[in-house]
């Protein structure tokens, strides 16, 4: 199977980037930020985007600078053969964990409401096998997938919150600053694993037409997902109040809940099928990136033939905890945590070397001439 | 070439057809039972819980114009279990089919069992059920479960599902008994701060129940007499932290469910008493509530005080004393005579939730939260306490937007 390495355009990305990451409003992470700060939570996402905000920046203001180039590329130039290789390689596994153990939630979701005795490996190896042939079919046809659905998929979240709303109080935001405004600010900071996946997309930067798409379509994505993540949890917390915390997944607890009148009372199912392909999408692309990384460090031209065993590996190291439990308040948040301060750091480092480098100035000469 | 292409893909289309079916969770509609009604009882075993189960039989009713089935539209069984999920299992000792809490509607629980401290754990058990819906209700039966479902012997409305559907959605409507949904139920108690209040509801009738006024009946006091079905929905059971502390009137709880903006009340009809000189000492009024409630707080200072409005539009559905509502002056006394009327009767209601239930009778604490920064402030303040202490007072904003059909007095 020879590929022809498709471009993407900035539709397609802005689309994929939305199923990727704004999906997790759908699963624990309301949830999550809801027992950080309690009902100021909703603050969490887009605090959390300002500051992320930063780093994003820098890095893709010194990724500008080599063009159609991606971020282990870059990585690599920047910081020498062999730091380079190391700080690779360190990006790659901590992405790999995380990709393992947000599978396994996904999985565990999937499993706790809809198929409750179905065994747990054989819904996560068909999760994976799925997103394994997607990720194999290339990123042209993910961005294609990801743009049929979108519009879909967006919408049945909406009418998700609309529904809600019939139930829930807006009363319950208050008190407005929740457990104190410094406790918000400390916990949006270790909150930035929120957007992390952005720093990893800049490894489709060489699949642009331009990158000024890749930018634009960064930044779109970028607002509209913290919106919607910050939308998400004010609506649970309006619909669920202090149980939120207690909840592990709202959105699916909201979906039950919710009915169109008492002749159409149980609607789940049309959100479910809509929120399985979302995440088949968000996990298609993890595989994808995840590949690309693997074969960037390793300098293997033909990646997109490791997809199958990659996604067999992560299979497996997601198999590994015993319970959805030890995933979710274990692993995950300390995964996320590295997650989010290393490649925080690591932005500000690349843009820092690029500085003291003066690859800036040398860009400006070029352009003069 | 071209034939084993399409033929080969027929083929996995056929494949990815059957795989649809699914293996593990495949589940047939004929093959299970569904549990419309649940009932919790103390048990006479130390340490277990009674449950009955109210089975529907889909088969009845469905088919239109005759031909169905000659079975009974229901089943009832009752006995002992450690809890109500394992119950399941031991019901399919005597249940042919594979019972599922799916379609559960109500959960009814005995008035001794729900007064019993350890009903909270046992209820609490529904939360991690992955079958029971949120939306299913909670009501408290005078009498016992067990014996509530037998003696619940709907005449019209033989299918149980139906029947407790509209009987509760109705019920709600009509604003006489609360809207408890287990979400509710959750939700309020986790809160902790205020009281939650179940729908009360019994299949036994007093004996020799008296008259009163309006509807201040508990349940199980409404006089009725006929060709009937005993069961009642009227009236509250008050729930404090998960425990049954007490009880309220059909009207109380009516009277309730207008100050509570989170319930679902349409309009509904009461008497106010007559103004005017006449035999009948009172008239009938159509009350819709027109937006939500204002509520202003001032939680400074020992004493905090709690301003209600309720913004209420009246329909005057009868004019006992005949008189001309086109002259101002009739109106005015009309429009006082309401105002001082639901005063009153919210004030009282109020003021025997902070006496004698000790608490908010609906969640009034959202309202207070907005006066507070943090969390920690508002956990100071301590609203469950300072509730208690509050000076409540409630301003009914009435509109009369229809004076009934007749304008004029007519001769007599």
């Amino acid at each position: 199977m020879n590929q022809q390495p498709g471009k993407l355009g900035i539709r397609e990305y802005v689309s994929m980037v939305i199923l990727m990451v704004g999906l997790k409003a759908t699963e624990d992470t309301p949830a999550a930020l809801y027992n950080m700060v309690q009902n100021a939570a909703w603050m969490i996402p887009i605090l959390s985007a300002g500051i992320f905000f930063i780093p994003l920046f820098l890095l893709i203001k010194t990724m500008s600078l080599y063009q159609e180039k991606n971020l282990f590329f870059v990585i690599q130039k920047l910081f020498g053969k062999y730091i380079g290789f190391f700080v690779c390689l360190l990006i790659f596994i901590i992405s790999s964990f995380g990709l393992s153990f947000d599978s396994r939630t996904y999985t565990n979701i999937i499993r706790v409401y809809y198929f409750k005795t179905t065994p747990v490996l054989l819904l996560y190896a068909l999760l994976m096998t799925v997103c394994a042939y997607g990720a194999k079919k290339g990123i042209k046809h993910i961005g294609s997938v990801a743009y049929l659905l979108i519009f879909s998929i967006i919408l049945s979240l909406f009418v998700v919150f609309g529904l809600s709303t019939q139930d829930s109080n807006i009363q319950a935001v208050f008190p407005f600053w929740g457990t104190g405004r410094l406790e918000i600010l400390k916990s949006s900071a270790q909150r930035l694993s929120l957007f992390v996946e952005f720093f990893m997309l800049t490894m489709l930067v060489p699949f642009f037409t331009s990158s000024k798409d890749f930018r634009k379509g960064t930044w779109i994505a970028y607002i509209y997902v913290s919106i919607q993540i910050s939308a998400a949890t004010l609506f649970f917390i309006c619909l669920l109040d202090h149980s939120l915390g207690e909840m592990g997944y709202p959105f699916h607890t909201a979906i039950r809940y919710i009915s169109l009148g008492s002749y159409i009372p149980n609607i789940e199912i049309v959100f479910f099928i809509l929120w399985v392909m979302a995440s088949f999408i968000r996990f298609t692309v993890f595989l994808y990136i995840n590949a690309l990384m693997f074969g960037e460090t390793f300098h293997i031209k033909d990646f997109e033939f490791l997809i199958p065993s990659l996604a067999t590996i992560y299979l497996l190291i997601g198999s590994i905890p015993e319970t959805p439990l030890q995933v979710g308040i274990e692993l995950k948040p300390f995964i996320a945590t590295t997650a989010g301060l290393l490649f925080t750091a690591v932005s500000i480092i690349v843009w820092l070397t690029a500085l003291l480098k003066g690859e800036f100035k040398h860009a400006k000469n070029k352009n003069n001439i | 070439m071209q034939k084993t292409k399409i033929i080969s893909r027929i083929l996995l289309l056929f494949v990815i057809v059957f795989s649809l079916t699914g293996c593990w969770d495949r589940e047939e509609l004929e093959d299970r039972s569904y549990v419309i009604g649940l009932g919790l009882d103390h048990s006479k075993h130390k340490g277990k819980i009674k449950v009955t189960m109210l089975l529907a039989n889909p088969e009845v009713g469905s088919m239109q114009g005759g031909g169905g089935s000659t079975e009974k539209p229901r089943e009832i069984i009752s006995f002992d279990a450690n809890d109500l999920i394992v119950a399941k299992v031991t019901a399919n000792a005597i249940i042919s089919r594979l019972i599922s809490y799916d379609l559960l509607k109500i959960i009814v629980v005995s008035e001794e069992f729900a007064r019993d401290p350890k009903f909270w754990n046992i209820i609490s058990d529904v939360s991690y059920d992955k079958e029971i819906r949120m939306n299913a209700y909670l009501a408290v039966s005078k009498e016992k479960a067990s014996e509530y479902f037998l003696k619940n012997n709907p005449k019209m409305e033989t299918r149980p599902h139906k029947y407790f559907q509209y009987m509760i959605d109705h019920g709600i409507e009509n604003g006489l008994i609360p809207d408890s949904t287990l979400f509710r139920l959750f939700r309020t108690t986790e809160r902790g701060t205020d009281l939650f209040l179940a729908m009360n509801t019994t299949a036994v009738m007093e004996k020799h129940p008296k008259f009163k006024g309006e509807d201040e009946y508990y349940a199980g006091q409404v006089n009725a007499s006929g060709e009937l079905d005993d069961t009642q929905f009227i009236g509250s059971a008050v729930f404090w932290n998960g425990v049954m502390i007490g009880k309220l009137t059909g009207q109380e709880t009516s009277i309730i469910n207008t100050l509570d903006d989170t319930t679902n009340i349409s309009d509904f009809l009461v008497n106010i008493p007559n103004p005017f000189p006449g035999i009948r000492k009172s008239f009938a009024v159509r009350v819709l509530k027109r937006e939500k409630n204002k509520v202003k707080m001032n939680l400074k200072g020992p004493r905090p005080k709690i301003f209600i409005t309720l913004p209420l539009n009246f329909d005057i559905m009868s004019n006992p004393s005949m008189v001309d509502f086109s002259k101002k002056k009739n109106r005015e006394i009309l429009k006082k005579e309401i105002a001082r009327h639901l005063k009153k009767e919210n004030e009282e209601v109020l003021k025997k939730a902070q006496k004698e239930l000790k608490g908010a009778p609906y969640p009034l604490s959202f309202y207070a939260r907005k006066y507070f920064g943090t969390i920690q402030e508002f956990e100071k303040f301590n609203w469950a306490k300072s509730y208690l202490k509050a000076d409540i007072y409630v301003k009914a904003d009435i509109e009369i937007v229809d004076y009934g059909k007749k304008a004029k007095k007519v001769g007599k």
